[in-house]
């Protein structure tokens, strides 16, 4: 299957075959720091968690899978139907959420999701961005500038980014951070819908969000447990 | 790799951000025209009329727009780094398409910053008056030289942690080819002795610039 960025393997009617597969795996920015060897394999649609101390590696394998880093050893492959996604493709087929992904703060919520829709060529950018907007509940904000939310609602705003695209696999990075009930509830309601038919891989400490994952991996001292 | 289609959309995509960030910041537009205007006046004031020194005239035209424009095509790299909105444009766009829109905006901003700026420069120094259509193609293929070699050297540094200083390391090299045959072409203009090989120097450096950049640009942020 070739992916096009007009085409983005939408999580659709057909659930893709998802497959995420590493073998001693590790990207060290400096000795003692990033993420230590791992092993562990996985085959969506499902969840599945990443668990750890802070400073475990989770973001790094977050990272990793969406094709921000290259393994300094060890390799990590994404399967999409068969097909091997490289690194400089994963972003295609990957929603990213993660505390570090920020906004421009002079441009306002809308103008910022269609600005990234235009920019992976889209097909009816502002019918995506309206739908993402109404998944995170955040309609009513499009024409707030970023620099005017407050944290729950970047949050929220990064949800709506991961989902712009319709991918087939989501990489929540503490997802619920800074979010209220009602934002919670918005995060678990995208993670089970997509769980059905795509894959959600979710790095977090919060024990409600770890229980809604079909098995977890996790980081401790170099060694990767699937459970 | 990304196909055309989805490679242009992206090129418009960031260069309408950025055209937008800019209008609504005000970030580089406002210092570069106050840096323009302030010095052209602050010479015409210390040395009066330069009407008859071409080899000065043309140095000083170049230094001007140099400067004026540096400090923000220097920065369009900087400013995601700085902003942590890297992660956000890396993730809706390959390096390349990213790079070649920001080339150019700062093409289009080096234009608005001329188009204030040789028009003052003529009058306050009370240059001869131009051959317009060899002025504007130096002035065309200066400006792309320019802004080739400072987008390229921004995109090099923006993930340094020296990179205040990495720059000038950096882009020295790369403007001085584009600043010598700019400023030689535009005293011949002036002069009326003959250009053609600062032309050919200018494009050809132009030219070759933009081929590294576009094999360069796919590799920026591997690690």
């Amino acid at each position: 299957m070739t992916l096009t960025e007009r085409d983005p393997a939408p999580v659709g009617a057909v659930a893709p075959a998802l497959a995420l597969e590493a073998r001693a795996v590790e990207h060290r920015f400096s000795p003692g720091r990033g993420l230590p060897a791992v092993s562990f394999s996985h085959a969506g649609p499902g969840c599945l968690a990443v668990v750890g101390s802070n400073g475990a590696g989770k973001s790094t394998l977050l990272r990793l899978l969406a094709g921000l880093l290259r393994p300094t050893a060890g390799t990590l492959t994404l399967t999409v139907d068969g097909g091997e996604v490289p690194f400089p493709a994963r972003r295609r087929v990957v929603g990213y959420v993660s505390p570090e992904l920020s906004f421009y703060d002079e441009l306002s919520v809308g103008e910022n999701l269609d600005f990234v829709a235009s920019a992976r060529g889209l097909a009816s950018p502002a019918e995506r961005v309206r739908v993402s907007l109404e998944r995170v509940g955040m309609t009513a904000r499009a024409d707030d500038r970023v620099a005017a939310l407050s944290s729950g609602m970047k949050q929220r705003l990064r949800l709506a980014f991961a989902l712009l695209h319709q991918p087939p696999v989501l990489l929540l990075d503490e997802p619920g951070s800074h979010l209220d009930s009602e934002g919670r509830d918005v995060t678990e309601s995208i993670i089970d819908g997509h769980r059905r038919n795509g894959l959600v891989v979710l790095a977090t400490h919060d024990e409600r969000e770890n229980q809604r994952a079909d098995s977890s991996i996790r980081l401790r001292g170099g060694l990767g447990h699937s459970a | 790799m990304p196909t055309p289609a989805s490679g242009s959309a992206a090129v418009w995509a960031i260069l309408r951000k950025e055209c937008l960030s800019e209008w609504r910041t005000r970030y580089g537009l406002n210092a570069a025209l106050l840096f323009a205007v302030t010095t052209l006046a602050s010479v015409s004031f210390a040395v009066g009329r330069l009407g008859d020194r071409t080899d000065v005239l043309a140095a000083m035209l170049w230094i001007v727009l140099l400067f004026a424009a540096l400090s923000s095509l220097s920065h369009t790299f900087v400013r995601e780094v700085e902003g942590h909105t890297l992660t956000l444009l890396r993730m809706s766009a390959a390096p390349t398409p990213i790079a070649v829109g920001k080339l150019l905006f700062n093409l289009l901003f080096l234009v608005m910053i001329e188009l204030v700026t040789v028009p003052l420069f003529l009058v306050l120094m009370g240059a001869p008056p131009p051959n317009w259509p060899s002025l504007l193609l130096i002035l065309a293929l200066g400006s792309l030289g320019l802004a080739l070699a400072a987008t390229l050297a921004g995109a090099v540094i923006a993930q340094s942690r020296g990179r205040g200083a990495l720059y000038a390391g950096v882009s020295f090299p790369l403007l001085l080819p584009v600043l010598a045959a700019a400023v030689s072409a535009t005293r011949a203009q002036w002069s009326g002795a003959g250009m053609a090989m600062e032309i050919r120097l200018l494009a050809s450096y132009a030219f070759a610039l933009l081929a590294a950049s576009l094999i360069l640009y796919d590799h920026l942020w591997e690690d």
